[in-house]
C-alpha cells in the first residue's frame, strides 16, 4: 500500500492528542484510512445519552474528495437512512479540502441536534417529523435507548 | 495500488451502482433487506442469454457476502432450477471451483462480475443447449 499522506497522519495525531468532546475516532491498525468512530448524542436532543458508532473511510483522493462515512448504530433521524448513510451538504457538494475529519464529525454531531426534515434522506421519517414531531421525537428517543445505550 | 476500500464502503458502492442501474442490462442485484446494516444478503437476477435454451428465462439468485468480502468471494445460489455443470443440481449452489471468477477471485471482482460471468457461462457453446428443468421451478 502507498505511504499514508502527511495530511492524514497529522489529522490522526491531532484527533488522538486533542480529542473533540463527545467524539472519538481511531484508525484500524491494518488500514489507517479506515476509522472506527463514536459520537455521543447531543444534550437536549432525542439522542442524548446514546453513543452512536460510525465508520469513516478516507478515499485515495482525500482531501480532494470528502471522507465516506456512515452510521453503524440504528438511528431514527430524517437525514440518515436505513443503511446509516448521511445526507449532509459538507459531505457532498459543500465539501472543501479545508475541512477535516474533526469538522465533519462535529457537523454530524450538530445534525443530530438539529434534524432537517426539509432535506430528507429517509422520506418516511421526515414525513412523520413534520406531521407528528412529538411522536417522531419519542420514536427517536426509544431507538436511542434500544440501539445506542448497550 | 491505492487505498484499500473497506468491505462496507465497497458494498455501498456496489449497492449504489445496482440501484442506479449503471451496470449491465441483463443482470441486476440489490440488498435482500433494505435495512440490513451488515449488507450480507443480496438478490441477483440474470436474464437468460439469447440464442440459448435460457432465452427469455429470468433466473433469481441469492448472494451472501461474508465478513471477509471482498477478500473472499460471496457464496452464490440459484433460486430457479437450472442445469449447468457449475451448479449443484440438488440445491442450486454455484461450485466456486468451476467458475473462474470465483476460483481465481480478485479483490476487484464484484457481484456484477459474477452475474455477468454466469450469464456468459450459460451461453457457452457447451452449455447453451443443455436440457433444462421446467421454467419457474425452484430449489
Amino acid at each position: 500500500m502507498a505511504a499514508l499522506p502527511k495530511r492524514i497522519i497529522k489529522e490522526t495525531e491531532r484527533l488522538a492528542k486533542e480529542p473533540v468532546p463527545g467524539i472519538n475516532a481511531v484508525p484500524h491498525e491494518d488500514n489507517l484510512r479506515y476509522f472506527d468512530v463514536s459520537i455521543h448524542g447531543p444534550q437536549t436532543s432525542p439522542y442524548e445519552g446514546g453513543i452512536f458508532k460510525l465508520e469513516l473511510f478516507l478515499p485515495d483522493d482525500y482531501p480532494m474528495t470528502p471522507p465516506k462515512i456512515r452510521f453503524l448504530t440504528k438511528i431514527y433521524h430524517p437525514n440518515i437512512d436505513k443503511l446509516g448513510r448521511i445526507c449532509l451538504d459538507v459531505l457532498k457538494s459543500n465539501w472543501s479540502p479545508a475541512l477535516q475529519i474533526r469538522t465533519i464529525l462535529l457537523s454530524i454531531q450538530a445534525l443530530l441536534g438539529a434534524p432537517n426534515p426539509d432535506d430528507p434522506l429517509a422520506p418516511d421519517v421526515a414525513k412523520r417529523w413534520k406531521e407528528d414531531q412529538e411522536g417522531a421525537i419519542a420514536t427517536a428517543k426509544e431507538w436511542t435507548r434500544t440501539h445506542a445505550m448497550t | 495500488m491505492g487505498a484499500k476500500v473497506p468491505r462496507n464502503f465497497r458494498l455501498l458502492e456496489e449497492l449504489e451502482k445496482g440501484e442506479k442501474g449503471l451496470g449491465a442490462e441483463a443482470c441486476s442485484y440489490g440488498l435482500t433487506e433494505g435495512d440490513d446494516l451488515l449488507m450480507s444478503n443480496w438478490n441477483g437476477t440474470i436474464l437468460g442469454p439469447p440464442h440459448s435454451v435460457h432465452e427469455n428465462r429470468i433466473y433469481s439468485l441469492t448472494m451472501h457476502c461474508g465478513a471477509e468480502y471482498p477478500d473472499k468471494p460471496p457464496t452464490i445460489k440459484f433460486q430457479n432450477q437450472i442445469n449447468l455443470p457449475c451448479v449443484n443440481p440438488k440445491n442450486g449452489v454455484v461450485d466456486p471451483s468451476k467458475l473462474p471468477c470465483l476460483s481465481d477471485w480478485k479483490y476487484s471482482n464484484t457481484m456484477e462480475t459474477i452475474l455477468i460471468e454466469l450469464r456468459r457461462y450459460m451461453a457457452h457453446p457447451n452449455h447453451k443447449k443443455l436440457p433444462q428443468p421446467a421454467e419457474g421451478s425452484t430449489y
